[in-house]
């Protein structure tokens, strides 16, 4: 969907229903819900559909479905005769070398848990709660992509801003030094959306303003969007928008949209 | 549609994240046995549903979830072992449908209908809800293939990226295939005053 007042298609209105829809677009489908009787009928009716299916679903097989003890005692058999059958390795070269390669994987995460800590320390000393700014700290958030295929990433839906799981959402809001700020006050947003290839990653994640400075989250969803489109029309290459809404996203919006300040409908 | 417990016991998989070299063998069986016990129902409602005979649904999800132990064992991702073990049995009940076409076996025989499962208490509202229940099959069984899976794996709860990963489709495509099935679905509800 484009734009608030068009009618929703039948599979945005599931996207919707699914919370499968980007930010962006969900923040649309959810406006014109509000305005529109019609729409909100056909969810509705989508929705019974869905509750209809399951409810045949389960009941094709609530009295069916053979109890479990028996598979589950096989599945135990079968994994112990695999362990009874199994070379014993333990006295072979090979336990030795596996062996050795425990050790040394071993004390390699414990030399990078010993520098993750030391980095973390630094981290924290240096900056305590800092300010949050429209731009993203470029040590702590440097952007971080998937390698993708533009045809592949194009024909998929503009799903931009997965959500993020809780734990992650808050080592972000350590990282920034704001882990005790209102929930609702910050997107934990993906310097370089998913719909450009952006990967779940903690390096292409930083809590956005929804609505501290005029440069907010909103703003970078329209700037998110524009970009898409262009590398989706041939117009951008895929490469070059990840570059560019990674290493300053204000500059890039100002490019590709004409302007020096927000436009209206974006914020 | 989605089952918010089966979506946070993926979320919560692996039941414990470490590794399983040689001293821990026991663990990784009970941890195998204990998601065993959490997926093996939705894994039997939807390899039944697409036209597998008990029996063979058995031997596949136990061949799924051997898979799943060496798999562990060999120190690979834990990530989304739902997804795993789905893709994998999928794999495996599509190997089996191919080489015994003619085992295959319609899910739901017509008998069935007369499960008593049936939860209206008057015979006219049980009439009413077999005829509901048999038109809906009826749609159900009139969806392309594709279109059944992806339905039948969202009923369990998989989300769009599974579903794609399972049936080697893109996001696009496992929507618009929801959409257009659950349309049907709608008509047909519509019809029957549901």
């Amino acid at each position: 969907m484009k734009r608030e007042d068009s009618h929703l298609s039948d599979q945005d209105l599931l996207l919707n229903v699914d919370g499968e829809l980007s930010t962006y677009d969900g923040r649309l489908a959810r406006a014109h819900l509000k305005a529109c009787w019609k729409c909100r009928v056909r969810r509705d009716e989508l929705e019974n559909a869905i509750s209809g299916f399951v409810r045949f679903h389960h009941s094709q097989f609530e009295a069916k479905l053979p109890p479990p003890d028996g598979p589950r005692a096989l599945l135990k058999a079968h994994l112990a005769q695999l362990a009874a059958t199994e070379p014993n390795r333990s006295s072979s070269w090979l336990a030795l070398l596996r062996n050795l390669r425990w050790a040394l994987t071993v004390a390699v995460c414990i030399l990078l848990a010993v520098g993750l800590f030391l980095s973390n320390v630094g981290r924290r000393t240096s900056r305590p709660q800092m300010a949050i700014v429209s731009i993203p700290d470029g040590r702590l958030t440097p952007g971080a992509a998937l390698l993708v295929d533009r045809r592949k990433l194009c024909t998929e839906p503009n799903i931009k801003n997965k959500e993020v799981p809780v734990a992650l959402r808050r080592r972000v809001l350590e990282e920034y030094g704001v882990a005790s700020a209102e929930p609702r006050a910050y997107e934990i947003d993906y310097l370089i959306t998913p719909a450009l290839g952006g990967a779940d990653d903690i390096h292409n994640l930083w809590p956005q303003s929804y609505s501290s400075t005029a440069w907010n989250a909103d703003v970078k969803d329209a700037l998110e969007d524009r970009l898409r489109e262009m590398v989706c029309d041939g117009n951008l290459d895929l490469t070059e928008a990840q570059r560019e809404i990674a290493a300053n996203w204000i500059a890039a919006y100002k490019k590709y949209f004409h302007t020096d300040k927000p436009l209206p409908e974006a914020r | 549609m989605s089952s918010n417990l089966t979506e946070a016991a993926a979320r919560a998989l692996p039941i414990r994240s470490a590794a399983y070299p040689g001293g821990r063998r026991d663990r990784l069986e009970e941890d195998v046995v204990a998601l065993f016990d959490e997926f093996r129902d939705p894994l039997l409602r939807y390899l039944s549903s697409v036209g597998m005979a008990f029996p063979d649904c058995e031997d596949v999800i136990q061949e799924a979830f051997f898979a799943l132990f060496q798999h562990l064992h060999q120190g690979k991702s834990h990530d989304n072992l739902r997804g795993w073990l789905f893709r994998v049995a999928h794999n495996l009940a599509l190997k089996r449908q191919y080489r015994t076409r003619r085992d295959l076996e319609v899910p739901s025989e017509p008998g069935a209908e007369n499960s008593a499962m049936d939860p209206a208490p008057s015979p006219e509202d049980q009439a009413a809800y077999r005829q509901t229940r048999l038109r809906l099959l009826a749609v159900v069984e009139a969806l392309p293939e594709q279109d059944r899976r992806c339905l039948f794996l969202r009923a369990e709860g998989l989300r769009y990226r599974e579903i794609a990963g399972i049936l080697d489709m893109s996001l696009g495509a496992v929507a618009l295939s929801l959409a257009r099935s659950l349309t049907r679905v709608a008509r047909r509800a519509k019809q029957c005053n549901l």
